[in-house]
């Protein structure tokens, strides 16, 4: 199956495609699944925790969601230190554009930029592409709300709901039937939250699974805010994914 | 050249507080341009940096500042403590040091246990950290006397605000290039207190 064609990332095969990039696309649907969905007041990001031994030393820091800059923040899928360099890598851009312009660096711009550097990847240096994907979230000035989905080639795009990581596909197409244009933040949590209890892998859902990060304006400022294990729960008893601890016997 | 645009800042330590005061003036040499100046920046809730010295250099740090900061809270999901911070100014300035940043800063804040932090340092990031008050600026020398003066230790804020703004104004009344009324915080563990000074508008 042309295997001759695997080993370097730069070369095409005889059929156009770009095997390297592919195959990273493989690593990232094994990883847990991460769902964005845009509303009119805000950006909701969903994340499936893959880790949940018990001996994992929980600590405030976030497995999927990573905040980039104060109006911008990311879910990640895939391989989590490549993630970590190219989160790092988006840090350092957004603060040289407000260093230079001394104001929030615009989303799209922001992902377009790191985008250029997975697609170098895929280009020149011999070395493999990244295997993550992400979902940013953000708001700015221009064009307000806005959710964007890359992938390893450095290819991106605009979405009013994505999914990525495990089951996306299945995740994608329930979003796009029960999304609405004008869906609001809360109701964007509960679609997002009903579709991932839909194509997780275990029975139930249960806070320590997740993690739910909102993106909204409060005051005029842009605030991203990791939701916490206890209100986590509460909402999930409240939409009626989990039963609640009480009823357990 | 520390002498162009003209400044004057001071800060002082009070109990379980700080304040950090400057003039508003901005000059061009004997010409004044500008009556709202601002020389003295927050970094988060709890740490500010005035910036005396040449302007654009004290903008240009500043942003630079920020740069280094915001990357800090990015990666490390916490504040940064003022001594930290301080090293941070001392290493950046130290960066430049056969082509300075012709600035003085003068950094105040309150670290984890609430316990203020005061420090000033020189152009090329010569750390001078004090435990009753710090001046800079073209009205250092004025300032020096007046707070040496007015400075006494465990000051409550509102005391504090009072001394601070009567050393404030007494020295900048004394120098020429600064002066145009006073801006001062107060910052204590629970709230920050921000005022503008009227004062001989010359």
């Amino acid at each position: 199956m042309s295997r001759r064609y695997d080993s370097r990332t730069t070369i095409f095969s005889p059929e156009g495609r770009l095997y390297q990039v592919e195959y990273a696309m493989e690593a990232i649907g094994n990883a847990g699944t991460a769902i964005g969905i845009l509303s009119n007041d805000g950006v909701v990001l969903v994340g499936e925790k893959k880790v949940t031994s018990k001996l994992l030393q929980t600590s405030t820091s976030t497995e999927k969601m990573y905040k980039i800059d104060d109006h911008v923040s990311c879910a990640v899928a895939g391989i989590m230190s490549d993630a970590n360099i190219l989160i790092n890598t988006a840090r350092v851009q957004a603060q040289r554009y407000t260093y230079a312009y001394q104001e929030p660096m615009p989303v799209e711009q922001l992902v377009q930029s790191l985008c250029d550097t997975k697609q170098g990847y895929t280009q020149f240096g011999g070395l493999r592409p990244f295997g993550v994907s992400f979902l940013f979230g953000g708001w700015d000035k221009n064009y307000g709300f806005q959710l964007y989905m890359s992938d390893p080639s450095g290819n991106y795009g605009g979405w009013k709901a994505a999914a990525i990581g495990a089951n996306n596909q299945a995740a994608q197409s329930m979003l796009k039937q029960d999304y609405k244009d004008d869906i609001t933040r809360e109701e964007a949590v509960q679609l997002a939250l009903k579709v991932l209890s839909k194509t997780m892998d275990s029975t139930s859902l249960t806070s320590d699974k997740l993690e739910l990060a909102e993106v909204f304006l409060s005051a005029g400022k842009v605030k991203y805010q990791v939701l916490s294990p206890e209100s986590l729960s509460k909402l999930l008893v409240s939409i009626g994914l989990t039963q609640p601890a009480a009823e357990v016997t | 050249i520390f002498e162009y645009n003209g400044s004057a800042l001071v800060a002082m330590v009070g109990k379980n507080c700080f304040a950090i005061a400057s003039d508003r003036r901005l000059g061009v040499q004997l010409q004044t341009i500008a009556t709202d100046f601002q020389r003295i920046y927050k970094i988060h809730e709890k740490i500010f940096i005035g910036l005396s010295g040449l302007a654009t250099d004290a903008q240009t740090l500043y942003q630079r500042l920020v740069f280094r900061h915001k990357l800090y809270q990015l990666r490390e999901e916490r504040n940064m403590k003022p001594e930290t911070f301080a090293s941070l100014v001392s290493a950046i300035l130290y960066e430049k040091r056969f082509g300075p940043y012709f600035c003085q800063p003068v950094i105040a804040g309150l670290g984890d246990d609430n316990k203020p932090f005061i420090c000033t340092m020189d152009s090329i990031g010569a750390k001078e950290l004090a435990k009753d008050f710090v001046v800079a600026g073209t009205a250092s020398e004025s300032l020096y006397g007046a707070c040496e003066a007015m400075f006494k230790p465990d000051m409550e804020a509102e005391e504090l605000f009072e001394t601070i703004s009567q050393a404030l104004l007494s020295s900048v009344d004394r120098d020429c290039l600064s002066g145009w009324g006073g801006h001062v915080y107060v910052v204590t563990p629970t709230e920050v207190t921000e005022r503008i000074l009227k004062g001989r508008m010359d």
